[in-house]
């Protein structure tokens, strides 16, 4: 409950509810629940079973979460393995966006900086806290997205089959992706049919990923290369190397991003052009799921960049062909998300801010959390709107006490004896 | 003038670039949760922190007052400080009295007050110079960015 940025959970009957309007899906809560009480929406391999064609599309990060004895292409076999008919790479949409973000920063004339949208926490967080920012959200397809769209096109073609029947399943580092995949920010359809969270598939992976130890047989794989392009927008700084000639940020970690914004939005960092953010302090390799520590990740990730030339000339060269024909652009413009519980008559709002401030100086100011609210003023702000009584305060109510002695006692063992 | 509903006073400090901009933040913060317009809002923190920042640069100290009545945003940012002696000039995108270390602190452009005019529906600035500097700007709710 305190972990949560935006101060969205509440405690009911010892259960942990969701205020909607605040969650910015960053999965905060996920990380720290003690009880394992809350998921991240991933598709299980029943749900993607259905589909004649399964097409994995992994997360960059995922090849730094094994040990560097297994190569990316025996991790992809691996992935693979767990129940895909290919695991496909894409460097060259991770190229194609980074061309595209390059040519839009130098056309785009302000109101200045540019926000990367790659993840969907950063978007979400511009919709509800700062919605004058929208129009600063880079409005380019995230390579994952633009992977998808690639993938069904190529194999319905080259298999003959409805796209439909196609499932394009982003293998994720965190359970954000898979909100913005159910529910794009900007509206209409994710290209992607789902995602299954690398912690979901580690351990399958490492079981299958040297196919001589064990599973002899099965369906030979297509061969998979990890380009260095993949590797490098691993990192959070990834186009950094892209926009070396711009003036470029990259910015890590909620807390970060927050003031950042916070100073965007009183006009400073004008003079930056392109703000490379993430909600994870570290980027994506710092993700809720998962397995590896960020920084043993990006180590990790580094030395297979070591491993691999400089430039791509085969790379380039698709690039190059497929730029001009790619549609970059979004499905609709990404707008602010209203909080319509906020709608209502100034004059009674005033009275719930000064209601609240008189109640701030009455509560002990502890943020015990046993009211089920995340600090003593959140719950002076719930007490003044209504949405819950002071009498949940222990400070101001026995009953209280009791009531929460009944609810959690009964869930422990009777002290030791001495 | 409208029926004043709320009325808060913000310190402060001179010199104080570590703390530089906390009034406006809390002025944002407070006119969200009272489901201001969020172009409004922009405009009252850009002005806040604006005005909050020439207290910072060149006063020794000063307040921000932000009144809320049923018609308007009105903010005062008053300070006890140099005073400006050619205020039209003050007035002037570009021009600048900061020093070259406030400048290498990111700050100094010329566009404080100018901005402030901008971003405000009735604009007053007066001051004396040896005493100090009073903006007054009024951001009224009925009206658009």
């Amino acid at each position: 409950m305190r972990i949560c940025p935006t101060k969205a959970i509440r405690v009911r009957e010892g259960k942990a509810q969701l205020l909607p309007d605040l969650c910015i899906d960053c999965g905060a809560c996920l990380r720290a629940c003690p009880s394992g009480a809350i998921h991240a929406t991933t598709r299980s391999f029943a749900e993607i079973d259905k589909y004649r064609y399964k097409v994995a599309l992994p997360s960059p990060i995922l090849f730094g979460q094994f040990p560097l004895a297994l190569t990316p292409a025996q991790v992809a076999a691996g992935l693979g393995r767990c129940g895909f008919d290919v695991v496909c790479d894409f460097s060259a949409e991770l190229a194609l966006v980074n061309r595209a973000v390059r040519d839009f920063v130098d056309q785009w004339h302000g109101p200045y900086p540019l926000l990367s949208i790659w993840c969907p926490v950063v978007v979400r967080l511009v919709q509800v806290s700062y919605p004058r920012m929208v129009d600063q959200l880079i409005p380019i397809q995230a390579p994952r997205e633009l992977a998808g769209r690639t993938v069904k096109q190529r194999y319905s073609q080259e298999l003959g089959i409805h796209r439909n029947e196609i499932a394009a399943i982003y293998i994720t580092p965190c359970q954000a992706k898979t909100v913005s995949i159910r529910a794009p920010a900007e509206g209409g359809r994710s290209n992607l049919d789902g995602a299954l969270g690398i912690s979901d598939v580690y351990n399958d992976i490492l079981a299958l990923a040297r196919p001589a130890e064990k599973t002899a047989g099965g369906p030979a794989l297509p061969s998979f290369s990890c380009g260095a392009e993949m590797l490098r927008w691993s990192t959070s700084e990834a186009q950094g190397r892209v926009l070396s000639r711009h003036r470029y940020m990259s910015v890590t970690g909620l807390g970060n991003v927050i003031q950042v914004f916070n100073d965007v939005e009183k006009g400073k960092l004008r003079n930056i052009e392109y703000l490379e953010c993430y909600a994870c302090r570290g980027g994506c390799a710092n993700g809720n799921l998962t397995v590896d520590n960020v920084y043993v990740t990006l180590s990790k990730i580094h030395r297979l960049l070591a491993n691999l030339p400089e430039s791509d000339p085969a790379l380039e060269a698709e690039v190059e062909r497929r730029y001009p024909q790619e549609d970059f652009s979004l499905a609709a413009p990404v707008r602010p998300r209203g909080i319509e519980s906020q709608r209502c008559d100034l004059k009674e709002r005033v009275r719930w801010v000064k209601r609240q401030e008189a109640l701030i100086e009455a509560l002990p100011g502890l943020n015990c959390g046993l009211c089920g609210a995340p600090t003593c003023a959140t719950f002076a702000g719930d007490v003044a709107r209504g949405a819950a009584r002071l009498a949940r305060c222990v400070f101001f109510s026995d009953e209280r006490l009791r009531e929460l002695r009944d609810t959690y006692l009964r869930r422990c063992k009777p002290p030791p004896d001495d | 003038m409208g029926q004043e509903l709320l009325k808060k006073t913000y310190p402060v400090h001179g010199r104080n670039f570590d703390k530089a901009g906390e009034a406006a933040t809390e002025i944002k913060q407070l006119l969200k949760e009272l489901g201001l317009d969020a172009a409004l809002i922009h405009r009252a923190v850009v002005v806040a922190f604006e005005a909050e920042m020439n207290v910072v640069m060149y006063a020794s100290e000063g307040t921000v007052t932000l009144v809320l009545t049923d018609d308007d945003i009105q903010l005062e940012v008053a300070d006890r400080g140099p005073g400006i002696a050619d205020i039209a000039l003050a007035m002037t995108e570009g021009y600048s009295t900061a020093t070259n270390e406030m400048r290498e602190m990111g700050f100094g452009f010329g566009m404080g007050l100018p901005n402030i005019k901008k971003n405000s529906d009735v604009f007053h600035i007066d001051s004396v110079v040896n005493t100090g500097t009073t903006v007054s700007s009024v951001i009224r709710l009925d009206s658009s960015a």
